[in-house]
């Protein structure tokens, strides 16, 4: 049995579409394969058990049978939080021992999510190279390329994992970028004896962000075309232009949104013309009536928020970043992608795996 | 009180032209020609005499006092003639010249330096950039306006001299009269605060009327107010309200329009009587300046067409007089001459046929009628009627009436005799019936304004020495919004009644603080990160026992780490559930001209869906806070309905008076909303349930 945990230095890094695409390629390819997600963030109460949010995502597309308590043995609730800081919770290491075994048991390969970074979870005890060395599993770093600091993590987390650190996954590499990681970057990592087994492209579709993810975070009122809130939009732009400029430069970006102060209905209606994807208006300002009444015929949604301008577009911004792993067309996309750009064959015999 | 503006024994104009057509000329030729009988010095180096005045090189050349300069010089040369106003000491000067504040930064510039200078020689100036002033009981004109006004009892000042040339002739037209006329201009040093206050002590002025585009200092101009609307009426259109107005206002004198929201309560606070058009502005005046005040709210309506009479007795419906119930003893004396077809009751028709004996023996009978409270008399020109013969009766009989009468003859061409009898025997005469009720309206509620004196405010004993520490603290963390634990104590520091709370950082804190304070409980978030809770999940009300406690502490937790990962959590808190109760919200914000304001509404819907809310300014009176509670639309849902008890308006009113001491002790709360402020039944008092409040240094 294989146990290989996928970690990362950062953080926000892609490691759940990893566990995903290597999930189902390996159940594609005949393997038995488990899952866990030793420590979540993320609590969420699901057929009665506390797990992950994340981890139940991932358990589900998977389509596995373990029992949903062995998925996110230490969950971090505001409570378990608390007792950390004082002190008061001994053996969450047992815990994830405990949930590994019941999960391994009759597996070809278990993989072990990571939670944040290497570190995270440190002060508790259960940090991932604490629970890699407990568990004695195969480590993949799945990392965004963010210039060459990213050698200094790698050769660090070499460093302290010496034979454990099986090799790297390189995400959101830029088109532009690609050479100069192939020529320079991935052979400066062989040479140091960590295999790259693939480089993932920075890719639109999946920075997007769902119409519907930004009601939610940014607590928006959806004042039409509520049936259209599981769009994806790629750009974000601003109105903050005249109206005859807005239009050109509307017109010009896929799926877009535009993010306009609810005053505006200049631009607004400049937006609308120009099949704008959706009006995100800021300041809690509610637009003329005849705003909405076009909208509605376009079938443009029209959010309002509370919030200015800049901060909505800081809050996206950081949308775009995270995968919220309940759009399905992104997930199904990522793992595509995995499919495709991962040297699966390398990482089976790296594995020691024969299929 | 700026006796040397309006009544001067010397008025020297200094920039005075021999060129007709030129503003120089035509001062010095309106202060000559419109009878003013004290000395006159043109000064202008070019000319030895100016329409047959001796002229002089300069002030100081002149042998004698001078108490009035009116400067008509570029900007640039003003300067020098201040410093030698300050030689020849005269302390009053009308700047006419334009090209200070109102062109930019470099004229702003000179004003500033001009008004260093005045200031440090003593001389007061009304100016710059005006038409300038008249006085028509010392037969003043020191303006370049053309024409003088007929002499009357209006006191009129504006801050757009352009404006003046418009009404000054209209006036003309109109027979109106004025007993002082002012432009104010830029208002460097005099504003309209000062104006005011000359007006009450001037006996020729009976009201007092303004246009302004912007106050300057709110406090002081809404204490002069106060004082001189006991005396006399003051009657104010306040442009710059809508934005598009704003916009304007800023650019005329480079000024900012202010809120309306302010200005109205301003307004409403300090007895001024706001005007919503030029054409109300002077409607009311004409009202104001000639008629005496109705002591109540009943108005009998006497007209010759019921068409009119109808239109009339709709606009009295919507204002806040209403149609007086004739007594018997009146309906028998008016039976006795009127015909059987005419109407006895109010509107009181006396039919298309009636001649202007009928008018009058009408009239006469409901003017001694101490019942009613004011007149109104509608006349359409039918064939049966002489409107100039009803003009000659309705004046005699007003002579010795102690209610105020107004008229609305109807029509032009065979009216227009009749309406100016009654303008030449100061009888208001109006177009239309709407326009007299609107008169009649305000002039109620300025008398009812001035039966209620302001009593003193209430002070509270507070804690102020806990709020500076709480803020100090606050401000320390580089921090503006208080966090619900800090708003609570600074609410109790003011004696508000709050629901008992306690924080709990886990989930059996929160067990133990449940049970401590007892079942039902509500629980929050707390979190300086979260500003409105429950939008986000962040809140959990009803909680009945220790199940769903916990159920509440996870899902609340959970949520906020979920939604908003950055948020420092520091743990929930757990409150006491206030039974059934009526939710108020009560708000300070910060009004740029005004200072403190506090606001007043009915929670949820009621605020933010219909924006019911009400204003005022701080430091609240009593009969304020009482004022603004009834004053929103959905005040009847506080009084009760459908068998409901009334709520405890006597614990919303002390809120707000303890809010607008604490807005008046702490200039640095810019913003603050106790929301809500749930209201028991009558005798049960209110609590306040929420609050945000924002500082800065």
């Amino acid at each position: 049995m294989v146990c290989l945990y996928v970690g990362s230095t950062r953080g926000y890094s892609g490691k759940n579409l990893t566990v995903m695409g290597l999930g189902q390629r390996f159940l594609r390819d005949g393997l038995k394969v488990g899952y866990l997600k030793p420590f979540g963030r993320l609590p969420v109460k699901m057929e009665g058990v506390l797990t992950d949010q994340d981890a139940w995502f991932i358990h589900r597309v998977l389509m596995l049978k373990d029992p949903v308590e062995t998925l996110c043995p230490v969950v971090m609730t505001h409570d378990l939080m608390m007792e950390g800081l004082r002190g008061e919770c001994p053996g969450l290491g047992q815990k994830i021992l405990a949930a590994f075994d019941a999960v391994s048991k009759e597996k070809d390969v278990v993989l072990v999510g990571g939670a944040g970074k290497l570190e995270s979870g440190t002060f508790l005890d259960i940090s991932g190279y604490d629970i890699i060395e407990k568990l004695n599993a195969s480590t993949l770093l799945v990392d965004d390329y963010e210039g060459e600091f990213y050698l200094d993590s790698m050769l660090d987390a070499r460093h302290r994992l010496g034979k454990r650190l099986l090799g790297a996954i390189i995400n959101r590499v830029d088109a532009g970028y690609l050479d100069r990681l192939q020529d320079l970057i991935v052979p400066c990592l062989e040479r140091e004896g960590i295999p790259v087994f693939g480089l993932l492209p920075d890719d639109a579709v999946l920075g997007s962000v769902m119409i519907g993810d930004v009601v939610d975070t940014l607590v928006g009122d959806v004042l039409c075309c509520r049936n259209k809130l599981d769009g994806l939009i790629e750009h974000f732009l601003i109105g903050g232009m005249q109206v005859d400029r807005a239009l050109e430069y509307i017109r010009k970006t896929r799926n877009n949104a535009v993010i306009v102060g609810g005053d505006r209905a200049d631009v607004q209606l400049a937006a609308i013309e120009a099949m704008t994807q959706c009006l995100i208006l800021t300041g809690n300002l509610y637009p003329n009536e005849i705003v909405v009444s076009r909208a509605e015929l376009k079938g443009i949604p029209i959010v309002v928020v509370r919030a200015d301008t800049y901060s909505v577009a800081k809050k996206v911004e950081e949308l775009s970043r995270k995968l919220r792993l309940k759009e399905k067309e992104k997930v199904y996309y990522g793992i595509q992608l995995i499919e495709e750009k991962v040297d699966f064959q390398r990482l089976y015999e790296t594995l020691g795996i024969n299929v | 009180m700026l006796d040397h503006f309006f009544n001067p024994s010397s008025v020297a104009v200094v920039g005075a032209s021999q060129t007709p057509g030129k503003i120089g000329y035509d001062i010095l030729n309106n202060v000559l020609q419109h009878g003013y009988r004290g000395a006159v010095y043109p000064i202008n180096p070019k000319a030895k005499e100016i329409l047959g005045r001796k002229t002089y090189a300069d002030l100081v050349s002149v042998p004698f006092d001078i108490d009035l300069a009116v400067i008509a010089l570029p900007a640039a040369a003003v300067m020098k003639v201040i410093e030698q106003c300050g030689r020849k000491k005269i302390d009053s000067v009308v700047i006419i010249s334009a090209g200070f504040k109102e062109v930019g930064p470099h004229g702003a510039r000179l004003e500033e330096e001009l008004a260093g200078l005045a200031g440090k020689l003593g001389i007061r100036v009304v100016g710059p950039n005006c038409l300038g002033l008249i006085d028509t009981k010392s037969s003043l004109n020191a303006s370049f306006a053309a024409g003088m006004p007929l002499g009357g009892n209006i006191g009129f000042f504006s801050q757009s001299g352009a404006l003046c040339v418009a009404i000054l002739d209209w006036a003309l037209g109109e027979n109106v009269g004025f007993s002082r006329f002012v432009s104010l201009g830029n208002k460097m040093d005099i504003s309209e605060t000062e104006m005011m206050l000359a007006m009450e002590q001037d006996e020729n002025t009976r009201v007092i009327l303004g246009y302004l585009e912007s106050i300057e200092d709110g406090p002081p101009f809404m204490k002069a107010a106060r004082q001189v609307a006991q005396e006399k009426p003051i009657i104010v259109i306040k442009s710059g309200t809508t934005t598009a107005g704003a916009k304007a206002a800023s650019s005329h004198t480079g000024a900012l329009a202010g809120s309306e929201h302010a200005y109205d309560a301003a307004f409403k606070q300090s007895g001024i009587i706001r005007a919503q058009s030029m054409q109300a502005l002077f409607s009311y005046a004409m009202a104001f300046a000639s008629q005496p005040l109705p002591r109540g709210a009943r108005l009998a309506i006497i007209t010759n067409s019921g068409g009119p009479g109808i239109l009339a007795a709709d606009a009295c419906d919507r204002s806040s007089l209403h149609l007086s119930p004739i007594r018997k003893e009146t309906a028998d004396r008016l039976r006795e001459f009127l015909p059987p077809t005419a109407s006895v009751y109010n509107p009181i028709d006396i039919i298309g046929d009636a001649s202007h004996e009928r008018y009058e023996k009408t009239l006469s009978v409901v003017v001694q009628d101490e019942f009613i409270h004011a007149i109104l008399i509608l006349l359409t020109p039918t064939a049966s009627v002489d409107p100039k013969a009803v003009a000659h009766s309705i004046v005699k009989l007003a002579r010795d009436a102690d209610k105020p009468i107004m008229t609305s003859f109807m029509g032009e061409k065979k009216v227009r005799a009749a309406r100016k009898i009654l303008q030449d025997h100061a009888i208001p005469s109006y177009d239309y019936p709407e326009d007299a009720i609107a008169a009649l309206d305000a002039m109620l509620s300025y008398r009812r304004w001035r039966e209620k004196p302001e009593r003193q405010c209430r002070v509270f004993e507070a804690d102020t020495r806990k709020v500076r520490e709480i803020f100090a603290s606050v401000i320390g963390q580089r921090r503006h919004d208080l966090i619900e634990s800090e708003a609570r104590e600074i609410l109790r520091a003011y004696g508000f009644r709050l629901p008992e709370s306690r924080m709990a950082r886990t989930t059996k804190e929160a067990l133990g603080a449940a049970s401590e304070i007892g079942y039902p409980i509500v629980m929050k978030i707390a979190s300086p990160d979260v500003l409105h809770k429950s939008d986000i999940g962040g809140v959990r009300v009803k909680l009945e026992n220790e199940a769903m406690v916990e159920e509440a502490f996870f899902d609340i937790t959970s949520n906020i780490q979920v939604r908003r990962p950055e948020a420092r959590i520091l743990g929930v808190m757990v409150q006491e559930m206030i039974p059934q109760g009526r939710e108020v919200i009560l708000g300070i914000t910060r009004d740029l001209q005004f200072g403190p304001m506090i606001m007043f509404g009915l929670g949820g819907i009621y605020v933010e869906v219909l924006k019911d809310v009400s204003f005022r300014i701080a430091p609240l009176s009593v009969e304020s806070a009482d004022a603004m509670i009834h004053e929103i639309r959905s005040f009847p849902l506080l009084r009760g309905v459908r068998g409901e008890l009334p709520a405890d308006i006597e614990g919303i009113k002390d809120a707000l008076v303890r809010l607008s001491q604490m807005a008046i002790d702490f200039p640095e709360i810019i913003e603050a909303d106790i929301n809500p402020l749930l209201v028991c039944a009558e005798g049960q008092g209110a609590v306040a349930v929420d609050a945000r409040i924002t500082i800065q240094e």
